[in-house]
């Protein structure tokens, strides 16, 4: 899979940008502040409709613009054509020239693995970091999946409304929990099976770029021990106290741990580092296991801060790519671009906004 | 900068509030109708008046009716031990196109949504149930949407109208007749799995 054509308008500092890309490795070469990142958001937004930096909308539009677009031309099973357009009043998402009606319509087009110093939120951030990428890993590999997360989240707000209520109708409670339990089993039963799939992989990626011995291990921990629907009546009383739902899929934990320690307290930052990347490159691989080819690998300058050891873990995972006709796109300063990768490679230069060959 | 009359500004704005109208619409609706010919514009305009002054909710099932009972519900053919339970008025045109269900009806006027401030209060329950004491009600076929709401609210009903004699029923979800599996979504075909029912 690759992106073909990348067309900005008036996103983050590009009033307009029309750039054709091969496959292969593109070295995105600048100084800081100058938009390298900003070509690397707009292809995982055309992927997940959402930033990495976890900003909205109003965020990426150019300074003093009203709206900005982004397209693209995405070739993996077919080519297909992206045109994304979002203001304040209006959001225009259309595939091939149609209007998508249903997200599950269009996720899977483009899939894009980001490499980026906010990863480390994966490891030290709260728990919903870590579910949300569960949910992403997921989203990108069972259809059905982003469709019964939504049914769970509406099944989740309805029922707190109810709980914030001074006297819930207790029947209507139960409507609402019968809902929350049926989509709920779906998701944990889903988020298991993954996490034993994936669990592995993280492993081995995790030993490849650390520099001790040390084993990375995930650890699925439902909120739900056993039965859903037990637990969630016998939190009745709990539920009364802080008025909202207390166990459930939104409360499950992906532990992170390092030679069977939670690596969020027992780890140096050199390890947090390496279990993030650990996690990012599993992810990159359990999506070319799963489809058969590799997703967009997006590098946000992390290579520069890497030691030579951790970026020699990267390069399977890149000759991959390369090999099956996938795409990188790394962005770096001049002076510390990983000249290791040898010279296999579309050099780009980002300055003001403007993105140059460099033959 | 030359702008357009007030009584149009006006009537553009009226018109925006309509459902599926959006401002680009709203304006040239608005342009046609005050250049229109006087007689067809007075005749929609009565027309609107009309069919509001008309147009009420059936006393009984809760359908729109200009007559109230309305005709399905005065309708001696149809069977009065069936009762089939919709969300909205025209959920009922919905299930009578088929032409195969041959009972009344009962219009919720909603479902249940917490999220807005939609309560079982809010809803025609308490006509449902004075219903039910009054006509001779075998079944109830509840035909609410499948989403999380409907789904809810068809479980509250069941625990509610449960009483001795009366069935209560829930449409079946699945497939769409005449379409192959490929076009279903994974929800609907691990529900159409669930649903299941022996075949021979």
């Amino acid at each position: 899979m690759h992106l073909a054509h990348l067309r900005l308008r008036d996103f983050r500092n590009y009033a307009r940008l029309d750039a054709d890309f091969s496959p292969g490795f593109h070295l995105l070469l600048g100084d800081n502040a100058q938009g390298k990142t900003n070509i690397l958001e707009a292809i995982y937004l055309i992927a997940t409709l959402r930033s990495f930096r976890g900003v909205g909308g109003a965020q990426m539009i150019r300074r003093g613009q009203s709206a900005y677009f982004v397209g693209g031309v995405v070739v993996g099973r077919g080519e297909h054509e992206v045109k994304l357009y979002w203001s304040a009043r209006e959001r225009k998402l259309s595939l091939d020239g149609r209007p998508v009606r249903k997200l599950t319509d269009y996720l899977g087009v483009a899939r894009a693995v980001v490499f980026c110093t906010e990863d480390l939120q994966l490891v030290k951030g709260p728990a919903r970091s870590r579910r949300r990428f569960l949910d992403l890993l997921l989203s990108q590999t069972v259809p059905a999946y982003l469709a019964l997360r939504q049914r769970y989240a509406l099944a989740l707000r309805s029922r707190n409304s109810l709980l914030k209520q001074p006297a819930p109708d207790a029947v209507a409670l139960d409507g609402f929990s019968r809902e929350l339990v049926s989509a709920g089993e779906s998701l944990i039963r889903l988020r298991a099976e993954l996490v034993r799939k994936f669990s592995p992989l993280a492993t081995l990626a995790c030993q490849r770029i650390s520099n001790q011995d040390e084993e990375l291990r995930l650890e699925y921990r439902p909120s739900v021990r056993e039965d859903f629907g037990v637990e969630l009546a016998q939190s009745r009383a709990q539920e009364r106290l802080y008025r909202t739902t207390v166990v459930g899929p939104h409360r499950d934990e992906l532990q992170l741990l390092l030679n069977d320690c939670p690596a969020a307290q027992f780890g140096s930052e050199g390890q947090k580092r390496t279990v993030a990347i650990g996690l990012k490159l599993g992810q990159a691989e359990y999506l070319t296991g799963f489809h058969g080819a590799p997703p967009v690998l997006l590098i946000d300058d992390i290579m520069g801060e890497l030691d030579a050891k951790r970026r020699a873990g990267f390069l399977p995972l890149l000759e991959l790519a390369r090999q099956s006709r996938g795409q990188v796109f790394m962005t770096a300063t001049e002076e510390n671009w990983p000249r290791e990768l040898g010279g296999n490679l579309q050099r780009w230069g980002v300055r003001e906004g403007t993105l140059q060959s460099q033959a | 900068m030359a702008s357009l009359p007030d009584s149009i500004t006006a009537l553009i704005g009226s018109l925006g509030k309509l459902p599926g109208i959006g401002p680009r619409s709203a304006e040239r609706i608005a342009l046609y109708l005050a250049q229109a010919e006087t007689g067809a514009v007075k005749q929609l305009a009565q027309g609107i008046l009309d069919a509001r002054d008309r147009v009420r909710l059936c006393e009984i099932c809760g359908a729109l009716t200009e007559a109230s009972p309305c005709a399905l519900c005065s309708d001696p053919r149809r069977d009065a031990g069936q009762v089939c339970v919709v969300e909205r008025p025209v959920d009922v045109l919905s299930i009578e196109k088929p032409g195969t269900f041959i009972g009344r009806y009962h219009v919720l006027g909603g479902k249940l949504s917490p999220l807005n401030a939609i309560e079982p209060g809010d809803l025609r329950i308490a006509e449902l149930e004075q219903r039910l004491q009054r006509e001779p009600i075998l079944e109830l076929v509840l035909a609410l949407g499948a989403d999380v709401e409907g789904d809810a609210t068809s479980f509250y009903l069941a625990k509610r109208l449960s009483r001795p004699g009366l069935k209560i029923t829930r449409i079946a979800h699945g497939l769409p007749a005449g379409s192959g599996l490929e076009f279903a979504d994974e929800l609907t075909l691990s529900r159409a799995l669930e649903g299941r029912r022996e075949f021979l």
